[in-house]
């Protein structure tokens, strides 16, 4: 079912072929997977977030009628090796970072509400389940630590007692002369800004199966995950098992936005019983265990001093950056790194000449702080209020500062303080065709006419630059460009019966790759659409990758690197076909599948056919042509290029109840050129929802007293179709800085930029009555406190 | 544990199982009959992806007893198609790119059906009403509600059948 423009394929909105399964229940989630003599496995979790496990008693469950094995954290210890975040990829070598080691179940102590302290494994979940209730467990309470203020106290009790104190991680940053743009400034202005902890809420939660083969010592996991490669790297040194002695399966994926990026204690756990009761065990969470205990992100303050002109010329910033990391650190990326992302990226499309942070992370008595969506996220809600904060200080048009503040294409400065080059950036020309659409300077019109009747009406703007891949620097092949997490590689591939199999390393989960990449394939190949088949999700068969999707790099990275397996494939093709057809391989092009000479319709070689003589007449083949009919690329990003773009958010706020309605919501999107403008809408809207979700309902709340509170879907809101507004989105011209490969990234853009347009917009409604926002989650509750009908909790 | 025979109609075909009385309908369905078009998602009858028609009603299949639906007619997604061909509903949801991961898709689904056997011509704001106990994570719900209403559209302007 294909919707051409012209010949090709890319640039059309094709219709998925993921469609057909999983709009009729087709499709394999990891609930779905059944082995064979399978057990089933659940999780004792603590009810305390800070405390000495004394005893625990597991007897009684052991017992119970279709109860296996139960393990506590003394099995974790004599049977695996405890596990250190990010090790196996260098991380805990990174300056600053404190990263403890922890057993996949709790040993000595407990650290957060869910923290898992026993497994039983049984016939039935539904006996698991009962078997928790027959534990019992000891636990010498500890005062919990909660806030950032409990964590930096020294007299707090340690989370990690290997450690000197709650400090995850501490960084320094320093670019440009900030002392200079200081002393030159007109004005200094401070501001503290916060982002509270909410969370990615796949609608698949977590679970996988483990599987024991005995005879082969292999061990095999299904899992739901967005980076196979990755599990088994992670895994192999905690459970002894050579990487290449694990084998990760993954099917359909309910989502992931981060989330499912690495690996989880439970995992460990499950194949620890796997190994040692030689039978499969599956796992599923359930969604109280996931809000509580999947992991959780953000949870940042930036405290800002802002050297600005009189004009509202930001020229650079000291920052002081906290964030709350939770307990155990997520693995392979410790979620106190990202402390350091909130400055590094903080500059985005802006000519800042100098910027000076300190970067503090600090462990807490909460759940494991996760990738989410655009990790950098944070620090374009930084950027994004503090402009509208100056335009607001300074009485200017916010859109005016923007104007003032970004950067100009091919003006100077031509390179970021981070020396990434400013290559075809279009933010200014995302700003005025977004100013234009939304009819910026009309809205002040009616917003006025509406205040005179009583009615709050605002209009907010934020833009971001996104490095998805970002521009390679060709005076530094090395440095920047796409390739940050190393080469993509795909196989492309004549099946016999002539169809095309592709092999990439990504692992979609709803970004419908295997629609996308068969596009580029069929118009570099000339083969039908539906004759490619894209297989993924088998790590005994996809090339490695640290991380499979994620990071909005597939649309440079495996469209780029299928484009050109294709085209090694091609060349392979025409070799043969010239030989086979007596015919020069210039005159030869394919088309819907079969080859044929230019000018010569009548003689023609099907691939099917061609496919055959590969395989039983390999003497008629040219000398020195594979026989594999299979072309390969380890792609780097090539030239890359930045993604970005101009949100503007239409609100309503109603005074009386603290309601926010958004009205009308415009994005100018520059991904380069999308290969499925369908699919790269879908991505925008999913992420400006996650972000209307975050700002208007969205939080992972935790008592003063560290108890988790948001552990059902009545308590952790999510956005609905009543409160999600339709989205107009408009795709801006790009600059193409590669000759073949200009696709972008467009998965975090939505959800990096949409929180601060949306707050930027409920400022703007109640500005004049004395409303100031420094904080990114606005519940009715909290905008009736802004407002002062209620007083502030 | 108790175990109670049940009889009901599942997509169709009448089928005699036995079950634990404990056992939700989407288990059942799930693990009983190995129907896994029907999802899980939250477990306390909030998300919508566990929904079914019981009867022709959309029910949460999360929240009812298997033991419950004793001499129900029950329509889960994998009954909705006609074979390879997808049903009306379906083709139009494919058109409009109206999903993403499709953990949440066989609930939505099955309101979307529910809500256009009882009215096809159902505007923007019904439809929106209706799906706001569905949840889905992935697509802001646009391309959702458009495709229900495409499905409307040519229910009503070409006799598709719903």
């Amino acid at each position: 079912m294909t919707d051409v423009i012209g010949a090709r394929s890319v640039g059309a909105r094709v219709l998925r072929s993921e469609d057909p399964r999983i709009l009729t229940g087709k499709g394999v989630y990891i609930d779905d997977v059944v082995v064979p003599g399978m057990l089933h496995a659940a999780f004792l979790r603590s009810t305390v977030p800070h405390g000495r496990l004394l005893s625990l008693d597991v007897s009684e469950a052991r017992e119970l009628p279709g109860v296996v094995a139960v393990y506590t954290g003394a099995d974790m210890a004599s049977r695996s090796t405890a596990g250190i975040p990010g090790s196996a990829i260098g991380m805990n070598m990174m300056p600053g970072l404190n990263i403890p080691a922890s057993y996949a179940l709790a040993t000595d102590k407990v650290r957060y509400v869910g923290d898992p302290i026993a497994l039983v494994v049984a016939e039935s979940r539904a006996v698991a389940e009962d078997a928790l209730e027959l534990i019992v467990e000891d636990i010498e309470m500890l005062e919990p630590v909660v806030t950032y203020a409990d964590a930096l106290d020294p007299s707090s009790p340690r989370i990690f007692e290997e450690f000197e104190n709650n400090i995850a991680m501490t960084g320094e940053v320093a670019m440009g002369d900030i002392d200079a743009v200081f002393a030159k400034a007109d004005r200094v202005i401070s501001a503290t800004v916060s982002v509270h902890r909410h969370q990615p809420v796949p609608m698949e939660g977590r679970g996988s199966i483990a599987e024991w083969n005995p005879g082969e010592e292999e061990l095999t996991i299904h899992t739901s995950t967005q980076s196979p490669h990755l599990v088994r790297l992670l895994m192999s040194p905690q459970l002894g098992i050579p990487m290449e002695n694990i084998r990760v399966i993954s099917g359909d994926v309910g989502g992931g936005f981060g989330l499912k990026m690495g690996l989880f204690r439970e995992d460990i756990a499950l194949a620890v019983a796997a190994v040692d009761l030689a039978r499969p065990v599956k796992w599923i969470e359930d969604r109280g265990e996931h809000l509580a205990t999947a992991g959780q992100a953000r949870e940042e303050m930036a405290e800002m001093e802002a050297a600005i002109t009189a004009d509202g010329v930001l020229l650079g910033l000291r920052m002081n950056v906290t964030l709350n990391a939770g307990a155990y650190p997520s693995d392979p990326f410790p979620g106190a790194m990202y402390v350091g992302s909130v400055s590094g990226s903080f500059q985005g499309p802006t000519k800042i000449e100098a910027l000076a942070a300190t970067s503090t992370s600090v462990f807490s008595n909460k759940s494991t702080y996760v990738a989410y969506r655009g990790p950098w996220a944070t620090a374009d809600f930084m950027r994004e209020r503090l402009l509208d904060i100056i335009a607001r200080e300074l009485d200017l048009d916010p859109l005016d500062v923007r104007r003032r503040n970004y950067v100009h294409r091919d003006e100077p400065p031509l390179a970021m303080l981070s020396g990434q080059l400013f290559l075809g950036v279009t933010t200014q020309e995302s700003i005025e065709q977004a100013a234009r659409i939304s009819g910026w300077d009309e809205f002040r019109v009616r917003q006025q006419a509406a205040r005179e009747e009583g009615r709050y009406l605002g209009l907010g703007m934020a833009s971001y630059l996104e490095a998805a891949p970002g521009p390679k620097n060709p005076n530094a092949p090395e440095g920047g460009g796409g390739g940050i997490m190393g080469d993509e590689v795909s196989h492309v591939s004549v099946e016999p019966d002539g169809s095309i199999s592709i092999i990439t390393q990504q692992h979609p989960h709803g970004q419908g790759h295997q629609t996308t990449l068969a596009q580029v394939a069929s118009d570099e190949l000339g083969v039908p659409f539906d004759a490619i088949t894209v297989r993924y999700g088998d790590t005994q068969f996809t090339p490695f990758a640290l991380v499979a999707t994620g990071g909005s790099r597939a649309a440079t990275m495996a469209n780029g690197s299928v484009l050109h397996a294709s085209r090694a494939l091609r060349e392979k093709i025409m070799t043969i076909a010239a030989e086979l057809l007596e015919a020069s391989p210039a005159d030869l092009e394919i088309n819907g599948g079969t080859i044929s000479v230019a000018g010569t319709p009548s003689i023609t070689l099907s691939l099917a056919e061609l496919a055959r003589v590969v395989a039983e007449e390999p003497d008629r083949l040219p000398e020195g042509v594979d026989r594999d009919l299979e072309g390969t690329a380890a792609y780097d990003g090539g030239m890359g290029g930045w993604s970005g773009g101009t949100h503007c958010c239409f609100v309503e706020v109603d005074i009386e109840t603290g309601m926010v309605e958004i009205q009308r919501y415009v994005v100018v999107e520059d991904c380069g050129l999308p290969v499925n403008p369908a699919i790269v809408e879908g991505q925008v809207r999913g992420g400006v929802t996650q972000a209307i979700g975050a700002v208007l309902l969205e939080q992972s709340a935790y008592s003063d007293d560290g108890q988790f509170l948001a552990g059902t879907f009545m308590d952790y809101l999510m956005p609905t179709t009543t409160v999600v507004p339709n989205f107009e989105i408009h795709h801006l011209e790009s600059v193409l800085l590669d000759p073949d490969v200009n696709f972008r990234g467009v998965g975090e853009g939505g959800m990096i930029v949409a929180p601060a347009a949306i707050v930027n917009a409920i400022e703007d409604a109640l500005a004049t009555l004395g409303v100031r926002v420094r904080e990114q989650h606005l519940p009715p509750a909290r905008i009736l406190e802004l407002l002062g009908t209620v007083p502030t909790a | 544990m108790t175990e109670r025979a049940i009889r009901l109609t599942v997509n169709g075909v009448p089928r005699e199982e036995t079950t634990d009385v404990r056992v939700s309908l989407a288990d059942f369905l799930r693990e009983k009959l190995e129907l896994t078009g029907t999802h899980l998602g939250c477990e306390h009858g909030v998300c919508g992806a566990c929904t079914v028609l019981v009867d022709g009603e959309p029910v949460r299949s999360c929240l009812m007893l298997a033991v419950q639906a004793m001499g129900a007619d029950v329509l889960t997604v994998e009954g909705v198609a006609d074979g390879d061909t997808l049903h009306p509903l379906q083709q139009a949801l494919m058109e409009t790119h109206a999903f993403q991961c499709g953990f949440c898709t066989p609930g939505f689904v099955m309101s979307a059906l529910a809500l256009l056997r009882d009215d096809p011509g159902a505007d923007e704001a019904a439809v929106r009403e209706e799906l706001s106990g569905n949840l889905c994570r992935c697509t802001g719900y646009q391309t959702i509600v458009e495709g229900v209403l495409l499905a409307g559209r040519r229910a009503r302007d070409e006799g598709a059948v719903l």
